[in-house]
C-alpha cells in the first residue's frame, strides 16, 4: 500500500470523509478447530450474517493526531481506524462516529461490525478499497478475536484469532430462513471473558466432516445440508457452552422439520435454520416461533439470509 | 477440499471415487491402511509418545505392516513386524524387508496365527526399547479417528450419504466412517462385509479363504452397535466381483474389495433411491498370480461356480461354503446380545477371549 497515501495528498484527501457499513451475523453455523493443508490445527467458524442488523461508521479526517470515537466506549472500532492509517501509511487521524443497530452481548457480533464498519470507513475516506481478507487481518488485530463479517455473506471459514482463511468455499450461503431467539434468559455474554473450548480428538476429527458439509452445502446451495452442519456443531457445543432447553429446541426444529438448529457458539443466540424456498413457511415460522415462546424463550425474530429480496 | 501442499503420503492414502451405479460410489483404496497409520504417527508424534528414530512395533503381516513400512522408512523410524509363517509369504515379507523393516515370522504349530506368542514377542521387544511405540491397530482410537477423512470425502462428492458398505477386519474403516457419517446423517444404514468362519460377528472360528477380511480375534475396534446388517461373503463371489470390477469398470482391486462392491451393489438395487457409498481397502497386485490368474482358479475345487444374485438372508448365524453370501440383520445391537438369540449349540466358543490385540 506504499504510495497510496503520497498520490493522494493534497487539500481534497484532507477533507475527505468516508463511510462504511458492516452486517451483524447471528453467531456461527460452525466453529471448532480445523487442520490447514500441513495438518496444523486452528481454531476456526463459519459465520451466519443477518444483513437486517448493521453497524455504520463514518470517518472525517483530520491533521489532528487524535482519532476520536463517538459513542466514546467503542475502543476496540478506534483501535482499528488507528491500525488502518497505519496500515494505509497515513498520519494525523480523524473523527469516527458510528451508529449501530445490533444489540450487544449475545452473538450477533456487534463490536465486530463496528470494529469493520470503522475500517471500510477509513479506507473510503483515503479513496481505497482494501480486501475483504485485509479488512479480516485488521479486524483481529484490533479486537483480538473477530468474526468473519469482512466477508459479508461469502461462506468462508475463517480463524478467528489468526485472520487468516482456512478455507474459501467459493460461494455464498444458501438462501435460509432463521427463526432466532436468545438462550439462558437473554442475559448477555461477555466473549472475552470465556475461556477456549478444549475439543478432544474425536471432536476435532468430527469438526473435518462438518468442514466437508458446510462445502458441499455452499456448491449446492443445500440448506439442508448446512442445517445439519450447525446441528452437529451446536451439539458439540452444547459440551462447552450449554444452553438450557437445548433438547426440547432440537426437538421443536424435529417436528417443525427445520433443516437444523444453529447457535451462537460464545454467545447467547439459537436459531432454526429453515429452507427460504420450503412450501408454507410464512406459517411454519410462525408457529414455531409460539412453540419457542412458549417454551420460555425471549425474542423470537425472523431473519432472512440471503433472501435476495424475496417476499417468502 | 482443493489443498496447495504436497504430501505424497495423504496424496496416497487418498482413495480414488468411482460411480459404480447411478446411486453408488465407491472409494478405491490404493493402500487404505495409510489413512490410520499415517494418523496414529502423527498423534504419538505430535504428544511425544513418538520420538524421533523410535524404534515402532506390530503385530501385522498384512498392508497395516507395509503402510507403516512405507512411513517408517520416510520418516526415519526403525520398524519391527511380528507375524505368523503361516500367515506371510515369502514375496510380501522380502518387500517390506526391502523398505527396511525387520520382519520376525514365528512358528504357527497350530495354524491359527499364534496371536499369543506375537503378543509375547512384541513385549519382549517393547521391554528393552524404552522409546519403543506399538501402533495398535487393533484398539487404538486412532485406527478409527482417522477416517474422518473418509467421511469428509464422501460428503464432498455426494452430499447425503443413506447407506455405506464395508469390510470389517480390525474394524478401523467402516465403524469410524460410520460413527462419523452418523454425526451428520443419524439414519445411516450400515451393511458390514465379513467371511465365513471369521468370528467377529459371531461364527465359530476355522479356516478363512478370503485373506484380509475378518477375524479368528475380536479387536476393540469393532463396534458391533454400529451395523444394522451383516453379510458373509465367501471366497468365490468375492473373486468373480473383483472380475467384474475390472472388466466392467476398469478398476483392479483385491478379492476383498470385490466382496465389498458384491454387497453394495445388491444394497443400491434393493434401495434405488438410497445413496450408497462403498469403502474397497486393497488394489489386485498381490493377487495377481491367484485371483487373477486362470491356472491358480482352475486348481479351486467347483470353480467356476454360479454367481449368488442375492444373499441368502440366514435367522441362525453359521458357516457357509465358499461359494455361498450370507446376510443377517443385525440391528445395532451389540455381540452379546446378538448371541442370547442364537441357540445354544450355535454359539461359538471362541469369543470376547481375546483383549488387546
Amino acid at each position: 500500500m506504499a504510495g497510496a497515501g503520497d498520490l493522494m495528498s493534497g487539500e481534497t484527501l484532507r477533507s475527505s470523509i468516508g463511510t462504511g457499513a458492516a452486517i451483524a451475523h447471528h453467531g456461527e453455523l460452525i466453529q471448532g478447530v480445523f487442520k490447514d493443508d500441513g495438518g496444523r490445527l486452528h481454531r476456526g467458524l463459519v459465520t451466519l450474517p443477518i444483513a437486517g442488523l448493521r453497524s455504520e461508521a463514518t470517518f472525517a479526517r483530520s491533521d489532528d493526531d487524535a482519532v476520536i470515537i463517538h459513542p466514546d466506549h467503542k475502543i476496540k472500532a478506534s483501535a482499528a481506524a488507528r491500525l488502518t492509517l497505519d496500515f494505509l501509511n497515513v498520519t494525523g487521524g480523524g473523527v469516527l462516529t458510528l451508529q449501530s443497530s445490533i444489540p450487544v452481548g449475545h452473538g450477533y457480533g456487534s463490536s465486530t461490525a463496528d470494529v469493520v464498519a470503522s475500517i471500510r470507513a477509513v479506507a473510503a475516506a483515503l479513496k481505497v478499497q482494501l480486501r475483504p481478507s485485509t479488512i479480516g487481518r485488521l479486524a483481529v488485530a484490533a479486537e483480538r478475536a473477530s468474526d468473519a463479517i469482512a466477508f459479508d455473506e461469502h461462506a468462508v471459514l475463517f480463524a478467528q484469532r489468526e485472520g487468516t482463511v482456512i478455507e474459501n468455499f467459493g460461494g455464498s450461503l444458501p438462501p435460509l430462513l432463521l427463526v432466532g431467539f436468545k438462550a439462558n434468559g437473554g442475559v448477555p455474554v461477555d466473549t472475552l471473558q470465556l475461556p477456549p473450548a478444549r475439543y478432544d480428538s474425536a471432536e476435532i476429527q468430527e469438526f473435518g466432516v462438518l468442514r466437508a458439509l458446510v462445502a458441499r452445502a455452499v456448491y449446492l446451495q443445500d440448506p439442508n445440508l448446512l442445517g445439519r452442519a450447525a446441528s452437529a456443531s451446536a451439539l458439540i457445543s452444547q459440551r462447552h457452552l450449554p444452553k438450557q432447553g437445548f433438547d426440547e429446541i432440537a426437538e421443536i426444529a424435529r417436528r417443525a422439520g427445520a433443516c437444523g438448529v444453529q447457535v451462537a457458539h460464545s454467545g447467547s443466540l439459537f436459531g432454526l435454520i429453515f429452507d427460504l424456498f420450503a412450501s408454507n413457511l410464512k406459517r411454519r415460522a410462525a408457529l414455531v416461533a409460539q412453540q419457542i415462546r412458549r417454551a420460555g424463550f425471549k425474542e423470537v425474530e425472523v431473519h432472512p439470509v440471503n433472501a435476495e429480496g424475496w417476499a417468502w | 477440499m482443493v489443498t496447495l501442499a504436497i504430501d505424497y503420503f495423504r496424496d496416497l492414502e487418498t482413495p480414488r471415487l468411482a460411480r459404480l451405479a447411478p446411486n453408488l460410489v465407491a472409494a478405491a483404496f490404493p493402500l487404505m491402511k495409510l489413512m490410520p497409520a499415517r494418523y496414529i504417527l502423527d498423534r504419538a508424534a505430535s504428544n511425544g509418545e513418538l520420538k524421533a528414530a523410535s524404534h515402532i512395533v506390530e503385530t501385522t503381516s498384512g498392508t497395516f505392516g507395509m503402510a507403516v513400512a512405507l512411513l517408517a522408512a520416510a520418516r526415519g523410524y526403525r520398524l519391527t513386524l511380528v507375524t505368523a509363517s503361516t500367515l506371510i509369504d515369502a514375496k510380501y515379507k522380502a518387500r517390506l524387508e526391502r523398505i527396511g523393516a525387520t520382519v520376525i515370522s514365528l512358528d504357527d504349530p497350530r495354524g491359527d496365527g499364534n496371536q499369543p506368542g506375537r503378543l509375547e514377542r512384541l513385549q519382549e521387544i517393547l521391554a528393552t526399547e524404552p522409546d519403543g511405540f506399538w501402533t495398535r491397530q487393533y484398539d487404538s482410537p486412532g485406527n478409527w479417528l482417522a477416517y474422518a477423512r473418509l467421511a469428509e470425502l464422501f460428503i464432498r462428492a455426494l452430499g447425503k450419504v443413506d447407506c455405506l458398505v464395508g469390510c470389517i477386519g480390525t474394524g478401523g474403516s467402516l465403524c469410524g466412517t460410520a460413527s462419523f457419517l452418523r454425526t451428520v446423517f443419524p439414519h445411516l444404514t450400515v451393511f458390514a462385509v465379513d467371511t465365513h468362519c471369521s468370528i467377529l460377528f459371531g461364527q465359530p472360528v476355522g479356516k478363512r479363504m478370503l485373506r484380509g477380511l475378518g477375524n479368528s480375534v475380536l479387536p476393540k475396534n469393532v463396534r458391533h452397535e454400529l451395523v444394522d446388517e451383516i453379510h458373509w461373503v465367501g471366497a468365490y463371489p468375492a473373486y468373480m466381483s473383483a472380475h467384474r470390477l475390472l472388466r466392467e469398470h476398469g478398476i483392479f482391486m483385491g478379492p476383498t474389495s470385490g466382496a465389498a462392491a458384491l454387497v453394495a451393489r445388491w444394497v443400491a438395487k434393493t434401495l434405488p433411491d438410497a445413496q450408497v457409498a462403498v469403502i474397497m481397502p486393497d488394489e489386485g497386485h498381490r493377487h495377481a498370480e491367484t485371483v487373477y490368474n486362470d491356472d491358480w482358479l482352475a486348481t479351486l475345487p467347483g470353480w467356476p461356480c454360479k454367481e449368488p444374485p442375492e444373499p441368502r438372508t440366514l435367522t441362525t448365524i453359521a458357516p457357509a461354503a465358499e461359494t455361498q453370501w450370507t446376510r443377517f440383520l443385525w440391528l445395532r445391537r451389540s455381540l452379546d446380545d446378538v448371541l442370547k438369540t442364537q441357540t445354544a449349540s450355535a454359539v461359538p466358543s471362541a469369543i470376547g477371549a481375546v483383549e488387546n490385540l
